[in-house]
C-alpha cells in the first residue's frame, strides 16, 4: 500500500492514474449492471446493452433487455454520479472549512431536504403537484441559505460555516421532527424514514441525464478553483497574499456544493459516509493536491458507491437494504483499513 | 388459455356477464388493456392479494408482497399455494424474474410515480398492465397526501369497485357480484343488528402506542373506523379529519368513550401493540382507569388492520358488534 502510495505520487503521471481509474469505474458499472437478483447470462446482458446502444440486434427476451438496461444500467449510472459528486462535495469542503470531519451535508442540505420531503409526504403540500423531490430540493437550497446568511452575517471564516450549519441542521431537523409527530401515521413515518436513509430504487435514465449534468457542471468549477484550494490549506490570510479572491472563491464553491448535494439528496435521499470518507481515502492515495485530489474522488466515490449498491440488492432475497446501511456498513471497515495503514506509514 | 376460461364458464353459469376480450378499464387515470385474463398475477399489498384470493384466483397469482398482518384465516389454504415475495416491500427485479402478466397494488409507495419500487410504466414499457387500488387514487387526489385525510366517511364503495374491476380483469365477475352481495348483506346485516334501539355509542379506537407514556394513536373519524362506528349506529369520539390522530390521554379522558375498542396486531413493535398490554394500561393508569368504559368494562377488541379500509373492515366490524351484543350494549 505504502509502496502503491510512493509509487502513484512520483511516477504516475495524472493521465494514468485517471485512465487506470476510468478503467475501474467502467468494470463497477459492468458489473452493477450484470449482477442482479434475476439471474441475466453475461452474454444477454452485453446484448441488452449493445442492442439499445444500436450496435446488434440480438433477439432477446424482452424483461432481460428491459432489467438491464432501463433499470440495473441506469441505476448504477446515477449511483455512479451520485458517488462522484458526494466525494467531490466532501474534498471541497474539507479544503474550505481545513476541517477532516467536514462533509456534504455540513451546509445543513441534507436537514432541509428531510423537512421539505416531509412537508409533501407528511402535510400534502402542494395537493399532489409537487413531488417529493422537488419538496427536498426547495428545502435544502432553503437550509443552505439559511447558513450562508448565518455565517455571513456573522463574518465569515471556517469555523463559523460548521456552527452555521450545525444550527441549521438541529433547526431543520427539529422541524422534521415537529411534523413528523403531530402530523404522520405509522405508515408515513416508515415512508419518511425509507426516504432519509435513501435508495436507488426510484431512479431510471431522467434522473441520470439530471445528475450527470450537474455533477460535470460541479467538477469543472471545482477543478477550475483546484489551485486556489490548494492556497486555501494554508489559511485564508495566506490565500489573499497570492492573489486570491477569498470571499468569492469560498461563495462560488460553497454554492456549487450545495447545488450538487441537494440534487442529489432530494433524487436519492440522504447517503452518508461517502462524502466523508471518499476525500480522505483520495489523499491518501494521491495526495493533497487537488488538481490529482478533485478527478480521484470523482472515480473513487463513482466506484464506491456502485458497488455499495450492488451489495444493497444482493445482500437480502426479493429486498433492497437502504443504501446509507450498506455505504456506512461496508464503508467503515474500509476506512478502517486506511487509517491503521496511514499511521504505520507515518 | 381459451379452454380454461371456457372450462370456468361452464362450471359456474353466468349471472353476470363473461369478460370481453380486450378488456380496457380506466385506472386512476391510466388506460390498461387486457388481451386475455391474467395468468401470473402479482399483488402488492395484502389487500389486493386478499381480493384476489377472495375471488378465488390463486391459480392464477405468481406472487404476492407487503403483508401488514396475518392473511384472513378463511384463506390461509389458497394463500400456501401462492409464492410470497416479501412480507415487506419486494425489489422491482423481484417481481419481474416471476414473469407477470399483470400487476395490482394497494399503495402508491409499492407502484406509482414516486415509488422506489416501480412504476406503472416499468410495468407498461414490458406490455404488463398494472391496477392500483381506486381507494387510493382518490384520496390521493383529494389531499395530495399517500395516505389519505378524508373529508367525507370513508365507505365500501371503492372496495366493491375494485372487486368489480378485478373480477372483470380475470373473467370471474360473477364469484366478484358473489363477493360484493355477500359484503353488502354483512353490511345490511349488521345495521339490521343496532337499528331496534340506536343509543348512539361513543367509541375510541385506540391503534397503539410506542409506550404508556406516549399519546395514543387513534383510528380517525373519517377512516375505517369512523365507518365501523357508524355501521354499529355509534360514532367515533375523534372528531378530527385527521386520519390516523395522535393524542394524549388527557385528550381521550376529556372525550369520555362509552365504548373503547382496542386493536389486535401481529406486530409486536411498540410496547402496547398486544391487547393484554392495551388492557393493562387502562386498567392500571391512575386517571385513565377512572373513565366510565373502563370501569363498566366495554373494552372490546379488534382485529388492527380492520381499521385501514380494507376487507378487513367488515370483519373488524362484526368483531366488535359480537362483543358488544355479548356486553348487553345492543338490545
Amino acid at each position: 500500500m505504502t509502496a502503491l502510495r510512493q509509487a502513484v505520487r512520483e511516477q504516475a503521471g495524472p493521465g494514468l492514474l485517471l485512465l487506470l481509474s476510468t478503467v475501474l469505474l467502467l468494470l463497477a458499472v459492468g458489473a452493477g449492471t450484470g449482477i442482479g437478483e434475476m439471474a441475466i447470462p453475461i452474454d444477454t446482458t452485453f446484448f441488452a446493452v449493445t442492442n439499445r446502444l444500436g450496435w446488434s440486434a440480438v433477439d432477446l427476451d424482452p424483461i432481460h433487455q428491459s432489467v438491464i438496461w432501463d433499470y440495473r444500467l441506469s441505476r448504477s449510472l446515477v449511483a455512479a454520479c451520485c458517488g462522484a459528486g458526494l466525494a467531490l462535495c466532501g474534498a471541497i469542503l474539507q479544503s474550505l472549512l481545513r476541517n477532516a470531519l467536514a462533509e456534504p451535508y455540513v451546509l445543513g442540505v441534507s436537514a432541509g431536504a428531510s423537512t421539505g420531503a416531509v412537508g409533501i409526504i407528511v402535510l400534502g403540500l402542494g395537493a399532489g403537484s409537487i413531488t417529493i423531490s422537488a419538496g427536498a430540493f426547495v428545502g435544502a437550497f432553503a437550509s443552505f441559505a439559511f447558513v450562508a446568511l448565518l455565517s455571513n452575517g456573522a463574518r465569515g471564516g471556517a469555523g463559523k460555516t460548521i456552527l452555521a450549519g450545525v444550527a441549521a441542521s438541529q433547526l431543520f431537523n427539529a422541524l422534521t421532527s415537529y411534523i413528523v409527530s403531530t402530523s404522520a401515521n405509522a405508515q408515513q413515518a416508515r415512508d419518511v424514514m425509507f426516504w432519509l436513509l435513501g435508495s436507488f430504487g426510484g431512479v431510471r435514465w431522467s434522473e441520470f441525464q439530471l445528475i450527470l449534468v450537474v455533477v460535470i457542471i460541479g467538477f469543472c468549477v471545482c477543478i477550475y478553483f483546484a489551485r486556489a484550494l490548494d492556497a486555501f490549506a494554508f489559511g485564508d490570510d495566506a490565500a489573499a497574499s497570492l492573489g486570491i479572491p477569498v470571499r468569492t472563491v469560498r461563495i462560488v464553491l460553497f454554492g456549487v456544493t450545495a447545488l450538487m448535494t441537494a440534487t442529489i439528496v432530494s433524487m436519492v435521499g440522504s447517503i452518508g459516509f461517502v462524502g466523508l470518507v471518499v476525500p480522505h481515502a483520495a489523499r491518501f492515495i494521491v495526495g493533497p493536491s487537488h488538481e490529482r485530489l478533485l478527478p480521484t474522488c470523482v472515480v473513487g466515490g463513482g466506484i464506491f458507491m456502485v458497488l455499495a449498491d450492488i451489495v444493497s440488492r444482493v445482500v437480502l432475497p426479493q429486498q433492497v437494504l437502504p443504501i446509507g446501511v450498506v455505504t456506512a456498513l461496508v464503508g467503515v471497515p474500509f476506512f478502517s483499513v486506511i487509517l491503521y495503514r496511514t499511521e504505520r506509514a507515518r | 388459455m381459451g379452454i380454461i376460461i371456457a372450462s370456468t364458464l361452464s362450471a359456474n353459469p353466468a349471472s353476470a356477464a363473461p369478460t370481453a376480450y380486450p378488456l380496457t378499464l380506466n385506472n386512476c387515470g391510466v388506460d390498461v388493456t387486457f388481451e386475455k385474463a391474467p395468468e401470473r398475477a402479482i399483488a402488492l399489498g395484502q389487500n389486493s392479494a386478499e381480493i384476489m384470493l377472495l375471488l378465488g384466483l390463486e391459480n392464477h397469482m405468481a406472487g404476492t408482497a407487503f403483508w401488514p398482518s396475518r392473511v384472513l384465516p378463511e384463506l390461509a389454504k389458497a394463500n400456501e399455494q401462492v409464492k410470497l415475495l416479501s412480507v415487506e416491500s419486494p425489489s422491482l427485479e423481484a417481481i419481474l424474474t416471476e414473469r407477470p402478466d399483470f400487476v395490482a397494488a394497494q399503495l402508491l409507495n409499492l407502484l406509482g410515480p414516486e415509488s422506489k419500487i416501480a412504476k406503472r410504466e416499468d410495468f407498461a414499457n414490458l406490455g404488463i398492465p398494472s391496477y392500483v387500488s381506486p381507494g387510493v387514487c382518490a384520496t390521493n387526489h383529494d389531499s395530495g397526501d399517500v395516505h389519505g385525510a378524508r373529508t367525507d366517511l370513508w365507505n365500501m364503495d371503492l372496495l366493491y369497485q375494485e372487486i368489480t374491476e378485478l373480477s372483470q380483469i380475470f373473467d370471474v365477475a360473477d364469484r366478484g357480484q358473489q363477493v360484493i352481495a355477500d359484503f353488502k348483506a354483512r353490511e345490511a346485516a349488521l345495521r339490521q343488528r343496532v337499528s331496534g334501539e340506536s343509543q348512539d355509542l361513543s367509541i375510541v379506537f385506540w391503534f397503539s402506542s410506542p409506550s404508556p407514556a406516549d399519546d395514543a394513536y387513534l383510528g380517525g373519524k373519517n377512516g375505517a373506523s369512523g365507518f365501523i362506528a357508524d355501521l354499529l349506529g355509534g360514532h367515533n369520539v375523534m372528531q378530527t379529519d385527521v386520519e390516523w390522530p395522535t393524542v394524549s390521554w388527557e385528550g381521550i379522558i376529556a372525550t369520555n368513550p362509552g365504548v373503547i375498542v382496542i386493536a389486535e396486531l401481529d406486530r409486536n413493535r411498540w410496547e402496547l401493540d398486544k391487547p393484554e398490554a392495551k388492557i393493562a394500561f387502562l386498567k392500571s393508569d391512575p386517571a385513565v382507569s377512572q373513565l366510565e368504559a373502563v370501569k363498566n368494562g366495554y373494552i372490546v377488541t379488534m382485529d388492527g388492520q380492520a381499521m385501514n379500509p380494507t376487507i378487513r373492515t367488515i370483519y373488524g366490524a362484526e368483531q366488535v358488534a359480537d362483543q358488544l351484543e355479548e356486553l348487553g350494549l345492543f338490545k
